[in-house]
């Protein structure tokens, strides 16, 4: 084979959905041997592209060339058979097979009419050694933690024999050890001549692995770039796929009024062991201001926000305008106007089998335009769904779909749109940016930024110490369940901010 | 691996035995392992463990199959309808096409369609009632030896064999009341004693099952279509063809079992499955969707309600009641062991206030004799199976190319 045959060559790729255009006249070319990483928004159509060249979807107009020769794919075993293999951003194994059963579906070794155990063992073996990608092939997948699945949907490409390996998204879960460990493995694959398709949107690990870069903007390719021969930054890269410069999460000007909005003093959660998570912590949080809680998750965060909201058993006072409500319900704070964006959207904010405008009832079902004090008012919700969409620019062919056919990314939006609703006087948000990509992330911080100056006040809780900085009025740090240190945000740096974090040195205040 | 299982096995029988030679020493019963008894629970075992079966393939490959009572049902009327005309043999087969055809309209409701599961098969079981019913009186009202209700007499039976050389010494050393000797004396009696043809290919469908599902390539995706088909999809298995496949022959096993009930009686009658298929259903899930477990509950299942139709003096009833606490016991002992103690406590007493029973009276009501085997099942049932494991995707629809 020759240097300048392309490994994929994608031209004039189209496909439309009912009521959206996931991809426009998209032209993509990787070169065999090299990291291509495709970089967009969420909801830029960068899935639907890969389902197409997996051969899940069928391109309305375009063609498809592998190694130089144009083919069309009915079904994935088409794409299997010409050495393409896929890794699914969630992951595509069932729980109750073991290691060996997952790998081996759809392509068993066989001996008479017996499937090979012997055989496929061996293989798994060979590969996953060859690779250094260990895994016991009797394992059952459901004790087995997210690394260690990853590795197996990587085995189970190995195995098919692909060449090209389409990584969606591979590190959206996973812990930053986690993350270098692969990144080892996918240099270690192209070395041993695979070509790999990266898909992701975060900027700072694309450019530390991708040899080639391109960008998709609203489902189409506005560009490619060579990190290697070009000076490239991230916030180069943001530009291209936002198409406008990549916004800050500065919060400008000194918004905090006198009245105070949340009072919590010593506010105590025991874990089941007796132990306390969050042990005797007092704030206060004033209109206009936004309070940032700093912290490596798992220190008590969680527990703080379930408490405030009711969810929780705590010990403790928490006023909320002077009024006591630390025995009130969940749902009578919630028509105080505390609003809640909590830690894990499908667990505790959203249905995901039911439509758009159903889940924007949820939590505030018995307020207005949801419901009129007696009945629910499924007309007047459904205008204020559209309302969101249109504000939040959630990405959806309309409100009647699915929480589930959303993206993770508009999912996130759906629910900031729907707590920000109502005026609320009190939000409580942990990680509201989460997994949504810069242009959407921009606009919460703009929501969040009006609503400040409207006399908002904000609990904040995020993993990104830059958002938090950028946003907060003042931070607090929570280690083992009490504030260990008070930041100054115009001051302070990440990095200040992560040590304190950790409990080993001291900020400024 | 496998010695531990074998070594298991062993131990599980060894203990069943034990238990129940307790139970006849101490009640002066002999009915409880003579070989009628067992010979007999073993043909009563049979339908449930083939409706079982059936449930074992559709849930697997991710079809709940509550239709299985109106597979059954066609099963009998198949039955009925070719064997009273050409022989027993003819009304197996009928029987399994009638089943077949109601497994593939599950199908193709559930699978093809989309139809909710539970709707999709209660649908069956109201479609096959109906329609055997006016199909009888269409067909035998006319017909000598038919009703409106019922089929003629089924021509002939299907052979049964009586291995003398082997039961004959075993039954009489039964008859010696020795202890565990004559109990596993009668209970392999029982194996070689009026045992049917249908018996021996049941038990050879378990193991042919149990072979196929866990240890082939077909029974592999067969089972991922249950357990996560959009995985299975992705990685090029048809999984509507295995699903498609499952149900159909889940349904061909439950007509399987509803002729065998027709045949054995030697005559088709309205209403003659009495809710079998569920129980078979019900067996499957206490079986945790396994043929061992699957076939060891039906035995259980004929095996009481054996005893309770050849029951005299309520003597059965009350082997029963003990046999249920010295099982009862028995797992109450294994959980304190792994340290589920506050279940094992709790069961410990319930096998202690039906010794209590036993103890107190000799003579019961009649409804209460009528019930108690039932109650004695469920308890042991539902104490025995404590950690069940569904497949992930049963009763998910699936449609292809849409993500979960």
């Amino acid at each position: 084979m020759s240097q300048n045959v392309a490994a994929v060559e994608l031209k004039g790729i189209w496909k439309r959905f009912p009521g959206v255009i996931a991809n426009s006249d998209i032209n993509l070319k990787v070169e065999p041997g090299t990291v291509h990483a495709i970089v967009g928004e969420n909801g830029a159509g960068k899935s639907t592209l890969m389902k197409i060249l997996y051969g899940m979807q069928k391109p309305d107009e375009g063609t498809i060339s592998i190694n130089g020769t144009e083919l069309s794919f009915a079904s994935p075993s088409d794409a299997i058979d010409a050495g393409i293999g896929m890794v699914h951003q969630h992951f595509m194994l069932a729980d109750n097979f073991t290691v060996l059963e997952n790998i081996v579906l759809g392509s068993e070794p066989r001996k008479g009419l017996s499937l090979n155990f012997d055989k496929a063992r061996a293989d798994i073996s060979a590969i996953s050694s060859e690779n250094g990608l260990e895994v016991d092939p009797d394992a059952l997948v459901a004790d087995l933690g997210v690394g260690d699945r990853q590795r197996i949907e990587i085995l189970k490409v190995l195995y098919r024999g692909a060449k090209i390996l389409i990584l969606d998204e591979p590190t959206a879960v996973l812990v930053p050890h986690e993350v270098h460990e692969l990144f080892d493995t996918l240099r270690d694959l192209k070395k041993a001549g695979n070509t790999i398709i990266f898909i992701s949107h975060k900027l700072d690990e694309v450019l530390s692995i991708a040899d080639e870069i391109t960008v998709i903007r609203r489902g189409t390719t506005v560009g490619s770039v060579n990190p290697h021969t070009q000076e490239v930054s991230a916030q180069d890269l943001a530009v291209m796929m936002v198409g406008s410069e990549l916004p800050t999460p500065e919060t400008r000007g000194d918004t905090i009024r006198d009245e105070v909005v949340l009072a919590v003093e010593n506010l105590t959660v025991l874990a089941s062991g007796g132990k306390p998570i969050v042990d005797n912590i007092s704030f206060q949080i004033r209109s206009g201001e936004i309070l940032g809680i700093a912290g490596v998750e798992g220190n008590g965060q969680a527990e703080i926000l379930d408490a405030l909201m009711g969810l929780e058993n705590s010990t403790g006072t928490v006023h909320f305008k002077k009024e006591d409500i630390s025995n009130m319900s969940t749902r009578n704070r919630r028509e105080l106007g505390i609003g809640f964006i909590p830690e894990d959207r499908h667990r505790q904010a959203l249905l995901l089998t039911a439509p758009l405008w159903e889940n924007r009832m949820l939590g505030h079902q018995t307020l207005a335009p949801n419901s009129n004090g007696f009945l629910l008012t499924p007309g007047a919700a459904k205008d204020d769904t559209k309302r969101i969409v249109e504000e939040f620019d959630v990405r959806t062919p309309g409100i009647d779909v699915l929480a589930s056919a959303l993206s993770g990314g508009n999912q996130q939006k759906l629910i900031v749109g729907r707590e920000m609703s109502g005026e609320p006087k009190l939000l409580i948000a942990a990680h509201p940016t989460r997994g949504i990509d810069v242009g959407a992330q921009a606009a919460i911080w703009d929501h969040l930024r009006h609503a400040r100056e409207a006399g908002l006040a904000v609990l904040l809780i995020s993993a990104d110490l830059d958002e938090l900085i950028g946003l907060s009025d003042t931070i607090k740090v929570l280690l083992r369940g009490a504030f260990v240190a008070d930041a100054n945000p115009a001051t302070v740096t990440p990095e200040q901010l992560g040590t304190a974090m950790t409990g080993a040195g001291k900020v400024s205040a | 691996m496998n010695i531990m299982r074998q070594q298991r096995l062993l131990g599980i029988f060894g203990v069943a035995i034990a238990i129940l030679s307790i139970t006849r020493t101490f009640t002066h019963n002999p009915d409880l392992t003579s070989a009628v008894t067992v010979s007999q629970a073993l043909g009563f075992a049979v339908p449930i463990g083939l409706a079982g079966l059936a449930g074992i393939w559709s849930e697997r490959a991710g079809v709940v199959n509550i239709g299985l009572e109106g597979m059954m049902i066609l099963g009998t009327f198949g039955a009925g309808w070719a064997g009273y005309q050409w022989g027993a043999w003819a009304g197996l087969l009928a029987g399994i096409v009638m089943g077949a055809f109601g497994g593939l309209l599950l199908a193709i409701a559930s699978v093809t369609f989309g139809v909710d599961q539970i709707i999709a098969g209660t649908a069956v079981n109201l479609l096959a009632t109906g329609l055997t019913k006016f199909l009888a009186i269409l067909l035998f009202t006319d017909v000598v030896g038919g009703g409106q209700a019922q089929s003629p007499p089924i021509k002939g039976t299907l052979p049964s064999f009586t291995i003398e050389a082997i039961s004959s010494p075993l039954i009489a050393l039964h008859a010696k009341d020795i202890f565990i000797v004559s109990d596993v004396a009668g209970v392999v009696a029982g194996l070689f004693f009026h045992l049917s043809i249908l018996t021996v290919i049941t038990v050879a469908l378990f193991v042919f099952t149990a072979w196929l599902l866990w240890k082939t390539r077909f029974g592999l995706r067969l089972r991922s279509a249950g357990e996560n088909p959009w995985a299975a999809d992705s990685l090029g298995v048809n999984v509507n063809r295995y699903k498609y496949m499952a149900v159909t022959f889940s349904g061909l096993l439950a007509g399987l079992g509803g002729a065998y009930l027709a045949i054995a009686a030697t005559i088709y009658r309205n209403g003659q499955t009495a809710g079998r298929g569920f129980i078979g259903l019900a067996t499957m899930i206490f079986g945790n969707w396994r043929p061992g477990g699957t076939g060891a509950g039906a035995i259980m299942f004929g095996y009481i309600d054996t005893l309770r139709l050849i029951d005299s003096d309520n003597k059965n009833v009350r082997g029963l009641i003990l046999l249920g606490a010295l099982v009862l016991f028995v797992i109450a002992a294994a959980m304190i062991r792994t340290s589920r103690r506050a279940t094992g406590i709790g069961f410990l007493l319930l096998g202690g206030v039906m010794i209590g029973g036993f103890m107190a009276a000799s003579n019961f009501p009649p409804e209460v004799a009528q019930v108690a085997p039932y109650i004695t099942t469920l308890l042991v049932l539902a104490t025995a199976s404590q950690n069940l494991r569904p497949p992930a995707a049963d009763g998910v629809p699936f449609r292809k190319g849409e993500g979960h």
